[in-house]
């Protein structure tokens, strides 16, 4: 082998393809193929085309904000799941709908979206900041990851007691979405998520050499000339950003946003953060385009919860690693 | 020139400040450092070593007084160009994330690279040259935990040398080593000095290496520092009561 990573990305480019055609053309109610593509194929274009397109935007930001919070952390074990991150975007897009259902702006399509994904953004932001603050005062990876549990659990909470309280119709769109799903986004949302997404994503390219050097702590970072408290709110910013955006689209997926970089560091055997920014993508990508492939095929005529998939590929794998304690 | 001192404090007060609180912990420094020096810090656990150190590099802020490195005063000085000039090599481990020992050295460059940190073949070039200076060819490509702790601080200097600064401050780098070790450490510092023409600032709890190697000492004590001369540290009275009256 002549260049080991770029024959690794070569196959995951591949792999990408591959999980995109079992996406677009098998499960749900028919399989499709090739002659069915017609321009106005209706299953094609407005089922299948934003769902496989929301996979791929969903598990590239939730790989990204992984990637951000791992790094910013110092802790392989961070994410925005464990974290308590997207369980903040969950409880405000809740409180976002009940605002919404109060003040009849969710039938204005773009005003009652765009509040909702601000809502998410400000959850997961504040998050973020809270078990930013905690983590100062604990040593312990173990620690943090418990913390983000708690913090997790209390927003649960909240957001049960405004179930509790709401009307039917609210009820189900809470209790629906927050088992996240890919399929609830149509062409129109795209038109917001993906932009949003897009603008992140290119962000955080110029922020690799930041985390490149943050990877060596605040004061090594900082005597490399990177400005360490303004890198980090803007990386903070970002990743909440797209942890946000796909909360606010898919309801809260597990798991992704912190296997998808440990995966990539066990794959590429590198500390080069703009090689893991790409791979990342990637493998996002592909994990919850496989994930929903077998949401979909797994059981004949039901579709499976996303949640359950990527949490049976996720979570063993946070238990390996700390079973082996290595650090990735 | 030779001359022109590469590091100067003047009427520097060093400390914290909490809220409501000023903790005073050194006061009125005026001394200058000149590129080919090889200075000691020495002082009693808790005497501003660190404080010193970190402040100098710019990673903390002196209460009062203005320390210039290379003529210009570190607040006028952008991040990256103060990177240019002053490495530090702090106490604190480094692991995970796939972290090589070339990577760490690498990052030394990281000021001089784009902003995808990019390797053209002159950072490479110089990347090599250190990691060959500091002796750690051999382990280039081990991860950083894997590394044994003096090998750990030859690679941290390894990363100083990358970062091609006139100044070099470590801080404790002698903690942890084995005695051979800590010889091969401050041998390595001294070829620094003295054929790299490096300034180059150490604080350290092993007195006879310092006595050994270094041309000078700054000796911290009671809140004030002094720059003796190697040879007068026997008559120098704080030296001695940090020396404990074993040496």
């Amino acid at each position: 082998m002549k260049n080991p990573t770029s024959i690794k990305f070569l196959v995951l480019i591949f792999l990408f393809f591959v999980s995109c055609a079992l996406s677009l053309f098998i499960g749900g109610s028919e399989s499709l193929t090739l002659r069915d593509l017609t321009p106005d194929h209706f299953i094609f274009w407005q089922i299948r085309f934003p769902k496989t397109l929301t996979a791929i935007i969903a598990g590239s930001t939730l790989s990204a904000a992984g990637l951000i919070l791992q790094v910013i952390f110092r802790n392989p074990l961070a994410g925005p799941y464990v974290l308590g991150i997207s369980s903040g975007a969950s409880l405000m897009v809740a409180l976002s709908i009940l605002a919404g259902s109060s003040f009849h702006f969710f039938e204005m399509f773009f005003i009652g979206k765009s509040f909702m994904v601000f809502s998410a953004v400000t959850g997961s932001f504040f998050i973020t900041l809270l078990v930013l603050a905690i983590s100062k005062k604990v040593n312990s990876n173990v620690v943090l990851l418990l913390i983000g549990l708690m913090l997790s659990q209390i927003c649960s909470a909240v957001q049960t007691a405004l179930e509790y309280f709401s009307d039917p119709n609210n009820l189900k769109s809470f209790v629906i979405w927050g088992m996240g799903s890919l399929s609830h986004t149509n062409n129109n949302d795209l038109l917001i998520y993906l932009p949003i997404a897009l603008l992140c994503l290119t962000a955080l390219l110029f922020f690799v050499k930041p985390l490149n050097a943050l990877l060596l702590g605040q004061n090594y970072a900082q005597n490399l000339g990177v400005n360490f408290n303004r890198s980090r709110f803007y990386l903070i910013m970002i990743s909440s950003v797209l942890t946000g955006v796909t909360t606010a689209f898919c309801g809260p997926i597990a798991f992704v946003g912190i296997a998808v970089p440990i995966l990539s560091r066990m794959i590429f055997s590198s500390s080069k953060q703009q090689l893991h920014f790409f791979s990342c993508l990637l493998i996002g990508a592909i994990i919850l385009l496989l994930s929903d492939a077998l949401a979909h095929t797994l059981m004949r005529d039901i579709v499976l919860p996303i949640n359950m998939i990527t949490t049976f590929i996720g979570a063993p794998l946070v238990i390996y690693l700390m079973f082996k304690n290595k650090h990735w | 020139m030779g001359n022109m001192p590469c590091i100067t404090l003047k009427n520097v007060h060093l400390g914290y400040k909490k809220p409501g609180t000023v903790l005073n912990v050194l006061s009125d420094i005026n001394i200058e450092f000149y590129p080919g020096d090889f200075v000691g810090v020495v002082g009693l656990n808790g005497t501003g070593k660190s404080t010193l150190l970190k402040t100098i590099c710019g990673l903390q802020t002196p209460l009062d007084g203005e320390i210039s490195i290379g003529g210009t005063p570190i607040s006028e000085l952008a991040l990256i160009e103060l990177a240019k000039k002053v490495a530090i090599v702090l106490t604190e481990k480094i692991k995970g994330f796939n972290l090589t020992a070339y990577d760490a050295v690498a990052s030394g460059q990281m000021p001089y690279t784009n902003s995808f940190n990019r390797l053209e073949t002159k950072n490479i070039e110089i990347i090599e040259k250190a990691i060959v200076t500091s002796g750690i060819n051999a382990h280039r490509s081990k991860l950083l935990n894997e590394l044994s702790d003096g090998l750990f601080q030859k690679t941290m200097i390894a990363k100083a040398l990358a970062q091609q600064t006139q100044s070099v401050l470590l801080d404790e780098p002698s903690a942890f080593l084995d005695y051979a070790s800590k010889h091969e450490l401050f041998l390595l510092l001294k070829h620094l000095c003295h054929k790299e023409n490096k300034c180059v600032l150490v604080s350290c709890h092993d007195l006879d290496l310092l006595l050994k190697y270094c041309d000078n000492l700054l000796v911290l004590s009671e809140g004030t520092v002094e720059l003796i001369k190697v040879s007068e540290a026997s008559q120098n009275r704080q030296f001695m009561t940090i020396a404990g009256g074993y040496l």
